[in-house]
């Protein structure tokens, strides 16, 4: 499925993304905290398919669990004493706890930035950095650009290579790795030789003059107006709990956390929409999509 | 109006004593399309990178260039920038960025204008090229072809007043080198942009051209329309003539005073004044191309090949077999598995049915030693995959590095391949400061040096000049005397016609036809060379030049009784 | 000469700027971050002391309109270095990049060595995919490739294999191992004690070794003809013309 959230401007999709992994590291609330898991967890799903499923069973469980046992093991703060280890130090319940939050924290983090590597393609980075960091994001650009190339040229010099009998594939170990680093050395010569006529395409097509711009193909339209609205309101009521203290969480030395109340709520509410925003876009968009053609 | 005004300009690189440029005089009218020939090395691309001020090369310079009526050097950089495009050879190198539509748009951001004027353009010139079905790829995604039309593009959405383009479908194959060819003519005719170009593809390039400069050690030797140059070099029977079309170069052989044809359709009317009246008799008589399957050193047996399982197959059921002392070549389109054939014989790929067979031996049960050593030698396409040393010379001794030999076997056997591929005044110098021919010489040594006795070549004449092509298949000749071995796979329908002993036709996985070259060109009817095309219609066996001529001699001889 | 001259002067905004932060932006942060982000401190306080050490750098490469040349030589020593990662992505942990990034800061300056550091981790996660690591890789790598160039122009590294590879055993393994498991730790642990620190030091060792032996070898192997490539191409680019007039 084609993801509608990628559709928006740039500016949005990393506003967004830079809001929830923020919060996401930020907000060990438990309430805030299953919040973000399930909507990373739901959003990565939605944009990698089955694949994530998979992957989060059978790597980020196991972490989970080895992060979640390995803090109270160092950490012996709080006041609820389980039991004691063999060195004499105690086990906490607090610490525990504050484990498998960091824990939980830690997953969510990643499965939200496997999001944004699906979302956040490198043509978007470079446009929103195109104008602050123009240079640095034309090397980013001309790495992108190089990175693939030059795979394929070490396909070319390891086969060329192999022909005379020196690939990595060739001779016992040491041989293999002299061959592997002569292939990396032949890779290097070429591709700064050849990087001369690049350099001089650049200068030919005036790079270097003054005030150059940046062109984009991305055009902010109504839509995403009203969705950066949305993402800033949001973002402002989460600040807003967060400054009256409703977002934090206390583990040490015993746990304790502000009271539900109808603010705290509305925060917990705006945190969720904030989450499931692209998830809701595609679902609404779906809905559209059926409509009109139930329609035609 | 003038473009370019050249006045006396002389040039010599640093620490060199011969000058690259001698007292260069040149006026390029506005709208012309202007081809610069010369044999690699006569300052070609000297002289253009002068007509640019971020390109021109350091060195000792005397004489001066208008742009436009005004002093080249004291025009502005955003004025040259944007109005003198420059296109160079290698279609990879020239892309900066990693999008197709960035790298439309990279000048134009040079230039500084405002994402309105930029957008507008670039979606101009991406209609004008065809470019709008893959605006959005990754360069990566493109052919060769696409990408050295797209490194046009971006120069062309500047709006240059004059193109500048250094050997721009060397890298190319036929195809898309003569759809390239066809856009800078349709950007000359439609849209009046002077053209100054160089070219080694002169057979495609002289029909289209309005003016040819020959140049020759830094100096211009002839300038007019292709026409009267053909007809100055014909008389003076200069040795660049090769350079001329195919056409020219039979008018050249045949005395006649008829005006000098450039292209094909030209020269069939010519040849129909020439030779039309004249029966020629069909010669049929030739000998069947039959194999002897004693001499065989290299045999495929119904190879079959795909890349992954799930792939559809690349090579399906090829039988080949190539003997001692032939030079083999395998020509065919774009993509119709050509060069996996090769790296199947080179061991690179296996076949997961069918046998490769070297000298009588299975190659699958063969180890590289016993198979890189005095038997397979393969040369890469692009040389530059070879070289590893600073020197040639080092590189040559890296090669036998690994071999229990003598010191004075060594420096016999390196001198010995030395002598034979002419590299002894380059010895000392850097790979990458080397010609493109050169390399492939250079890289040529490298592999002979293994004494193989099946040499495989994948489009060795690619980016070459035609001197350097004469003398590539002469080396080539020598080492099938020896009893060597050579199967070539290329597009070069000229070479193969001249040089090759059998040809053979890769089409969709598998040789269709196979035959000695002359038989081979003779029986196509369009994949075939200019002088075929030119006189087919009067006898079909004539594939070279010199058939032709003879032809025309014959029939002359028999007219005049 | 007035190539020759501008590098001064860029170091003085350099060190202005350097003081600016480290005076007065660094400690406000910490401020703010005790007084303000309670228990998640600690994080958020190293993830932007980090990004204000690589802010200078971008912004006085940016400020003084890099040539075409220049941008080029940190990307193909970049692109290198991301190509080399990938090309032994079988080996974990034995990757090219450090060397690669030591290389470019003795050979063309420690800014050009923290740009190819720092644009190398950062594009290499392209590929691998982004993640909280990728400022700590970015900073580790650009810092390694901006020492090895002070280093190098202070005359305490040499061009040598020896000093080159003990160099680079020893940044990889002190600057880049050191920092990284620091920021895997805070990346999830409100207190920061030497216990865990430790802990994590243990447990990343072996990794820690391999990629600093990784590193040994490939200075000691590609180097020599690394460095007469790169020089060659300073004369071929024109970077050094200065000097020979």
């Amino acid at each position: 499925m084609r993801d509608a959230f990628s559709d928006f401007h740039p500016v949005i999709n990393f506003v967004y993304f830079t809001a929830v992994i923020m919060s996401g590291m930020f907000f060990l609330h438990p309430v805030l905290l299953g919040i973000s898991a399930v909507s990373a967890f739901t959003y990565s799903v939605l944009l990698n398919g089955k694949r994530t499923v998979k992957f989060n069973v059978f790597c980020l469980v196991p972490m989970l669990l080895f992060m979640a046992v390995i803090n109270p093991a160092f950490n012996h703060q709080g006041r609820t004493i389980l039991f004691y280890l063999k060195n004499g130090n105690p086990v906490t319940l607090e610490s525990i706890l504050y484990g498998a939050a960091a824990a939980v924290m830690f997953v969510t983090v990643i499965l939200w930035f496997s999001c944004y590597n699906a979302v956040m393609t490198s043509d978007k980075f470079i446009y929103l950095f195109g104008r602050i960091i123009p240079s640095l994001s034309l090397i980013l650009s001309m790495v992108l650009r190089f990175v693939p190339r030059y795979r394929a040229q070490i396909k070319v010099i390891s086969n060329a290579q192999k022909c005379i009998g020196r690939d990595v594939s060739q001779g016992n170990i040491i041989k293999r790795a002299q061959n592997g680093i002569r292939i990396l050395s032949v890779m290097t010569t070429w591709a700064l030789e050849n990087a001369i006529e690049t350099a001089d395409s650049m200068k030919s097509r005036g790079y270097g003059l003054p005030k150059r711009t940046s062109f984009s193909i991305f055009c902010f339209d109504g839509r995403d107006k009203a969705a950066l609205a949305a993402i800033i309101a949001l973002i402002a009521v989460l600040l807003a709990g967060s400054a009256a203290g409703l977002n934090t969480i206390r583990f040490f030395p015993s746990i304790s956390a502000a009271r539900i109340s109808f603010f705290s709520i509305g925060v917990f509410c705006a945190y969720l929409i904030l989450c499931m925003l692209p998830v809701f876009i595609n679902i609404a968009e779906n809905i559209k999509w059926k409509y009109i053609k139930s329609r035609s | 109006m003038e473009i370019y005004k050249i006045k006396e300009l002389s040039f010599s690189y640093p620490q060199k004593d011969k000058e690259a440029l001698a007292n260069i005089n040149l006026n390029v009218e506005r709208g012309e399309f202007v081809t610069v020939c010369g044999r690699s090395g006569c300052g070609k691309t000297t002289l253009l990178r002068h007509l640019k001020t971020v390109l021109t090369p350091y060195g000792k310079r005397s004489g001066k260039i208008y742009f436009m009526g005004e002093l080249l050097e004291k025009l502005e950089q955003r004025v040259q920038a944007s109005q003198i495009g420059y296109v160079l050879q290698s279609p990879d190198n020239q892309i900066v960025t990693d999008k197709v539509w960035h790298e439309l748009a990279f000048g134009l951001e040079s230039l500084g204008m405002d994402n309105k004027t930029i957008r507008l353009r670039v979606a101009e010139m991406a209609s004008f090229f065809g470019i709008h079905t893959w605006f959005h790829k990754n360069v990566t995604e493109l052919s060769g072809g696409q990408k050295q039309l797209l490194n046009l593009a971006s120069v062309m959405a500047m709006q240059p007043s004059v193109l500048i383009l250094d050997e721009p479908t060397s890298q190319l194959d036929p195809i898309a080198a003569m759809d390239f060819i066809e856009t800078v003519k349709k950007i000359n005719r439609e849209l009046g942009t002077t053209i100054i170009m160089t070219e080694h593809r002169t057979e495609e390039i002289i029909p289209v051209t309005d003016r040819l400069v020959v140049m020759e050690e830094g100096c211009i030797t002839a300038d007019g329309s292709p026409e009267s140059v053909g007809k100055k070099l014909s008389k003076e029977k200069h040795p660049m003539f090769f350079v001329m079309t195919s056409p020219m170069q039979i008018y050249a052989g045949v005395q006649n005073k008829l005006p000098c044809p450039v292209s094909v359709k030209d020269g069939r009317k010519w040849l129909d004044l020439i030779a039309g009246e004249t029966e020629v008799k069909k010669e049929n008589s030739r000998a069947a191309y039959g194999k002897s399957s004693e001499n065989t050193a290299i045999e495929m047996k119904d190879v079959w090949f795909k890349y992954r399982k799930d792939m559809p197959d690349v090579i399906k059921g090829l039988s080949l077999k190539a003997g001692k002392g032939q030079l083999y070549c395998i020509v065919g389109g774009n993509g119709s598995g050509k060069t996996t054939a090769l790296s199947l014989i080179s061991g690179i790929c296996r076949p997961y049915r069918g046998k490769i067979l070297i000298g009588g031996k299975n190659t699958a049960k063969m180890n590289p030693e016993e198979l890189f050593y005095n038997n397979l030698g393969v040369l890469p396409q692009n040389p530059q995959a070879l070289f590893v040393k600073k020197t040639v010379e080092q590189d040559l001794y890296e090669m036998l590095s690994g071999l229990k030999l003598e010191k004075q076997e060594k420096e016999s056997r390196i001198r010995e391949v030395v002598e034979l591929t002419e590299l002894n005044d380059l010895l000392a110098m850097h790979p990458y400061d080397l010609s493109g021919g050169e390399q492939q010489k250079a890289a040529l040594a490298k592999v002979l040096l293994r004494k193989p006795r099946i040499l495989l070549l994948d489009e060795p004449t690619k980016g070459l000049d035609g001197c350097f092509k004469e003398k590539l298949a002469e080396l080539l000749k020598g080492l099938t005397r020896q009893g060597a071995a050579v199967i070539a796979v290329s597009h070069d329908i000229e070479f193969c016609a001249r040089h090759a002993d059998v040809c053979a036709m890769f089409f969709d996985g598998s040789i269709i036809t196979e035959n000695t070259a002359k038989e081979f060109f003779a029986g196509n009817s369009f994949y075939t060379t200019a002088a075929n095309r030119m006189a087919r219609h009067i006898c079909k066996n004539a594939v070279t030049v010199e058939d032709v001529i003879e032809l025309c001699r014959k029939s002359k001889c028999r007219s005049n009784i | 000469m007035p190539e020759k001259q501008m590098p001064v002067k860029y170091i003085d905004r350099r060190t202005i700027l350097a003081a600016v932060i480290i005076l007065i932006i660094i400690p406000g942060t910490i401020l703010f971050g005790v007084f303000f982000l309670k228990d998640r401190k600690y994080y958020f306080i190293s993830l932007l002391i980090l990004i204000y050490t690589m802010l200078p750098f971008m912004l006085v490469f940016e400020k003084r309109k890099p040539q075409a040349r220049e941008l080029i030589v940190v990307a193909v020593l970049a692109a290198i270095a991301v190509a080399g990662r990938a090309a032994f992505f079988m080996l974990p942990q034995f990757k090219p990049v450090v060397a690669v990034v030591i290389i470019a800061g003795v050979c063309f300056g420690g800014e050009a060595g923290f740009l190819v550091g720092a644009v190398a981790g950062f594009v290499s996660n392209f590929f691998f995919g982004q993640g909280p690591w990728t400022p700590w890789q970015m900073f580790c790598f650009g810092i390694i490739g901006f020492l090895a160039g002070i280093l190098y122009k202070k005359g305490i590294l040499k061009k040598t294999r020896l000093s080159l590879c003990i160099f680079g055993g020893l940044a990889t393994f002190f600057i880049y191992g050191g920092i990284i498991n620091i920021g895997s730790l805070l990346m999830f642990t409100s207190q920061l004690s030497w216990k865990a620190l430790l802990a994590y030091y243990v447990s990343g060792f072996w990794f820690d070794i391999v990629h600093a032996v990784a590193t040994v070898v490939f200075l000691y192997a590609i180097s020599q003809p690394m460095l007469e490539k790169l020089d060659r191409i300073k004369i071929k680019y024109g970077l050094i013309e200065t000097e020979e007039a």
